[in-house]
């Protein structure tokens, strides 16, 4: 244990240099001992928080093989600890040792086999588990945390997988953070997964309500083809075949490596104390070991070299997707790709006005920049008025007209000052719900800190036109983009 | 001018702070009091010219405004042969310009603000709201109030609100569980006009003149009720909307009265046949109103049922228990003046349809027959005391839950007596409730999915499905002309 590099604790005070001054964003921020971070937003008046934790870890910290486990672990979190879900611990966890012995023998037979195994014998295991299963459900208090928190006035009750994050979510009355603090401190170290195999069906199910989303399985295909070698190639939900074979013990290896302080923040928003939230959090937070130093991802994506095309069929509307890569969230060229993602998009954007509106090729369009954390995506979409007959390929050309003009022709300065306008407001509009600010905060916290939502809207006022101009000659190219037409037809 | 900032709340909030020692069990802490009482709505009535009531609220928080205008006109309004007027109506009101502006001009100037500026047209209200920064509120009130009251649905408008709605129709059959929750209601209120939706034929039919109609008959200031929040100063915006508004005149409108009856429903199976992994659910039936005197014990039986997420004994047999699916549970829906409905809901396998089906009424069976546990009973009142003060996080929605209950003919003191009545609530009432509105022999079981894997079902319910019921297969209808598709 390197104690020697603890720092003390340090309750850093007010931190709002004069830009975050000016948009409102008044972060309290309080670092504990083992590394772990407490942010503080007061809102006075209505006695309630929002209390939320975030984990720097996503589907981007998974390898193949083991895609969807940061999501199939966040539904784990759930199921209790030493302390919740269990009357009696050591009873409850030398049935789980027999269960998971069993199902361990089920995993290799039926999946390490060619032929799928001796069906009687997985059977018979499989049997032999279902009884223990049965027999483990005396010592079980289902769901216990969730129960708790809602007798408690607990709202907003959540827990999210992104790529990159991990978030748990509360909202309380202001007397009960401490119950937040308790629970949530006890998971980080002490999480036991128990009903784990219940629990992997029910993500499966999940993954079959997004499969029958129109056209999610199409989209899913583009995205695997559009990220090639970063972990971004696979959704969060993971592939099926990785959540069917998917073990117990990935998940404990899972959560040992990325469940610590170090690797995680607490937000608090609403009506608060700091001086009081400081001290639980030392006593709660502060009292769990740092852990390692985690590796950021290793697999960047590529250069793409060539063009992509996907086409595709199905029950779902036709539409043209244009995905062409683009650098980082951070990257000086985000600020300005994203304002022309503004100055495209809207009913008062480029693209309503020329393919819905003067052409009439089109119901709706749209254009979105994407910067994520290791990789980032600018992605046109268009549905095709097909009463007209209208084809995602004419969108198509359509759209890569509307390219060339921005890059011959730039943008006029009145559609930048509006594209920052807007943004800037939004910023401040989220600012009015104290969950979706914690979640703003909290997460931009975990990669280039909370500062960073200052430092961009900042670096966004001084985007120029030839900004503009620049970063749709560099990155709008044929050899950077994938494209992807979807027509409807009727049945799969 | 007297500058006032709103009390919001009165809040008694007294933090004992409890030492340093770390608990080691949920039981031990000990919580400091914390006494809330609920904003009055009078408070923050305000009466505007031309009898235009609001709720208003200073909030000078961050230097934004927020601008709600619920108009008692909805799609119930329009006859069957129009269905689809209200779509239109959301999607031309700030789009088809007013008589002074283009439509372009209006979206143009509010997006250079920085504001946004929006309509929905919902069941019996349509809203009108507006976000914008503070410094624009006086420009913000001109646009929204001229866009209220002289809209002029300019026919490019029109053509491209007809034509996104018309693809759109295309789309309706695609998801799942869209389909369910047309189909339910349609098999639950029959042919009503809550039920009426928009066809090909019945979008085109459709004018202009149509809806400056409906707009010249409804939208007219006694039937509006704004909610405000926001950074400024509330004498001076009652005077700014006043002087805009000055030469706005009410109109008499006749509300058409609309029949309270509804067919009972054939019990058993309706099945809707898509090629998916899933089979999507929904088992129930008509609910209650929620001015109903039953409506705090209904909502705290559904919570122990099915609606109180994990703590609740459907979602925990269903999904916890069993991992049969990723959502399940039971709910009761409510509209303003019509019963709503109840039902179970499951998305699962095909092969575990009949299963979940089979558990979800067990437990309708269950809390008609059992008593609810102790434990239950104060996990779901405590959850609805605690979490009281939810409704009022922020000041626009305080404003318009305010604005809801008026338009509605709630009383004011809805929310001083909400928790008053929720802990009147017993263990007997519960029964005696889940009993009056939950008859599961009564019930129309409605799945979309794959009829073959569905029907043959699993080890634990092999089918077939005739054994939930009477099965009967319903054709989907083309969304397009209203009419059934005939199996290829």
């Amino acid at each position: 244990m390197k104690r020697a590099f603890l720092s003390m604790a340090v309750f850093l005070g007010i931190i709002s240099f004069l830009a975050a001054a000016e948009v409102g964003l008044d972060v309290k921020e309080h670092v504990l001992p083992n590394g772990m971070k407490i942010l503080m937003i007061q809102r006075p008046g209505v006695p309630r928080v929002v209390c939320h934790i975030y984990y720097k870890v996503g589907s981007i910290n998974e390898r193949p093989g083991t895609t969807g486990l940061a999501h199939l672990h966040e539904h784990m979190m759930f199921k209790g600890t030493k302390m919740m879900g269990v009357t009696n611990y050591e009873e409850d966890a030398a049935i789980d040792r027999r269960i998971d012995e069993l199902m361990d023998k089920i995993y290799r037979e039926k999946f390490w086999k060619q032929d799928g195994g001796d069906k009687e014998k997985v059977a018979q295991w499989q049997k032999e588990a279902d009884d223990l299963i049965k027999m483990e459900k005396k010592y079980i208090i289902k769901d216990d945390l969730w129960e708790l928190y809602m007798k408690n006035g607990g709202t907003g009750l959540n827990a999210s997988t992104s790529y990159e994050v991990t978030g748990y979510y509360v909202t309380l009355p202001a007397n009960k953070v401490e119950l937040q603090m308790l629970l949530e401190s006890d998971r980080m170290q002490n999480a036991y997964f128990r009903e784990f195999y219940s629990e992997k069906d029910v993500v499966m199910e999940e993954r079959r309500l997004s499969e029958n989303r129109p056209g999610y399985l199409f989209d899913e295909q583009v995205r695997a083809a559009f990220f090639t070698a970063s972990p971004y190639h696979w959704e969060v939900i993971g592939w099926m075949d990785d959540l069917r074979k998917v073990m117990k013990q990935d998940i404990i290896a899972f959560n040992k490596r990325h469940y610590t302080p170090n690797n995680a923040v607490a937000i608090y928003v609403g009506d608060l104390n700091p001086d009081t939230i400081i001290a639980m959090a030392e006593k709660y937070f502060g009292q769990i070991p740092k852990g390692p130093d985690l590796e950021p991802i290793r697999t960047y994506e590529p250069p793409q070299y060539s063009e992509k095309r996907l086409s595709g069929e199905g029950p779902a509307a036709s539409r043209i997707t244009m995905m062409f890569h683009i650098p980082p969230d951070g990257h000086a060229d985000t600020q300005p790709l994203s304002l022309l993602a503004g100055i495209l998009s809207g009913d008062t954007g480029r693209l309503y006005k020329s393919l819905v509106k003067e052409k009439d090729l089109a119901t709706r369009v749209m254009a979105m920049a994407n910067p994520m954390w290791y990789a980032g995506s600018f992605s046109f979409m268009g549905y095709p008025k097909t009463e007209k007959n209208v084809e995602p390929e004419q969108l198509e050309k359509e759209i890569w007209a509307e390219i060339e003009k921005i890059k011959t022709e730039g943008v006029k300065p009145e559609e930048l000052e509006k594209a920052k306008n807007k943004s800037e407001a939004s910023v401040l509009r989220g600012m009015q719900n104290p969950m979706f600010l914690a979640m703003r905060v909290g997460r931009a916290e975990l990669n280039r800190g909370w500062r960073s939502l200052v430092e961009d809207l900042a670096a966004m006022k001084k985007v120029t036109e030839d900004d503009i101009k620049k970063v749709a000659a560099k990155y709008f190219v044929k050899d950077n983009v994938t494209i992807a037409i979807y027509k409807r037809s009727m049945g799969r | 001018m007297k500058r006032t900032l709103a009390l919001f709340v009165a809040i008694s909030l007294i933090f004992v702070f409890i030492g340093t020692g770390q608990v080691k069990s949920p039981q031990d802490l000990k919580f400091p009091a914390l006494k809330f009482d609920p904003p009055d709505p009078k408070a923050y009535r305000t009466v505007f010219a031309q009898n235009l009531r609001g709720y208003v609220q200073e909030d000078h928080s961050l230097p934004l405004v927020n601008i709600s205008a619920i108009v008692h006109f909805g799609n119930i309004f329009t006859p069957k042969d129009k269905a689809g007027a209200g779509q239109l109506l959301e999607g031309t009101l700030i789009k088809g310009g007013t008589k002074t502006r283009e439509g372009s001009a209006i979206e143009e100037r509010i997006d250079f603000l920085g504001g946004t500026l929006s309509f929905s047209v919902d069941e019996q209200t349509s809203t009108l709201s507006l976000s914008l920064m503070s410094k624009d509120l006086e420009e913000g009130l001109g646009l929204f109030f001229d866009v209220l009251m002289n809209p002029e649905f300019r026919a490019d408008s029109l053509a491209i609100s007809k034509g996104r709605l018309i693809e759109d129709l295309k789309q309706a059959n695609d998801a799942p569980s869209a389909v369910l929750a047309r189909e339910f209601e349609t098999l639950l209120y029959s042919d009503h006009p809550l039920t009426f939706r928009p066809t090909k034929a019945s979008i085109e039919g459709i004018t202009q003149g149509n809806l400056k109609a409906i707009q010249a008959q409804y939208f007219s200031p006694k039937n509006i009720i704004l909610a405000v929040s926001g950074d400024f100063n509330k004498a001076e915006l009652v005077k700014k909307v006043n002087a805009i508004i000055s030469s706005w005149k009410n109109t008499k409108v006749v509300y058409p009265t609309f029949s309270q009856k509804f067919p009972d429903v054939e019990p058993g199976v309706y099945f809707i046949q898509k090629k998916i992994n899933q089979g999507y659910v929904s088992l129930g039936q008509l609910g209650i109103k929620d001015t109903d005197p039953d409506y705090s014990a209904v909502q705290v039986m559904n919570f122990i049922l099915g609606g109180g997420s994990f703590t609740s004994r459907i979602t925990s047999k269903v999904r916890s228990d069993e991992g049969l699916a990723y959502n399940t549970g039971s709910r009761f829906t409510y509209r303003w003046g019509f019963p709503g409905t109840f039902s179970g809901y499951v998305q699962t396998k095909s092969a575990t349809v009949g299963y979940a089906i089979s558990l979800i009424l067990k437990e309708f069976e269950r809390i008609r027959k059992e008593p609810v546990t102790d434990d239950e009973m104060a996990t779901a009142i405590n959850y609805y005391l605690e979490s009281f003060s939810d409704f009022f996080t922020a000041p626009a929605m305080t404003m318009m839950n305010f604005a809801r209950l008026e338009m509605q003919g709630k009383p004011l003191d809805y929310y001083k007596t909400y928790r008053d009545k929720i802990k009147s609530v017993t263990k007997e009432k519960v029964m005696e409730v889940a009993n009056k509105y939950i008859h599961p022999d009564k019930m129309a079981i409605m799945i979309v999915g794959d009829w073959e894997p569905c029907d043959k079902g699993s080890d634990k319910f092999p089918g077939p499905l005739g054994k939930l019921g009477k099965v009967q297969r319903i054709s989907l209808r083309d969304p397009l002309t209203g009419e059934e598709i005939k199996p290829q």
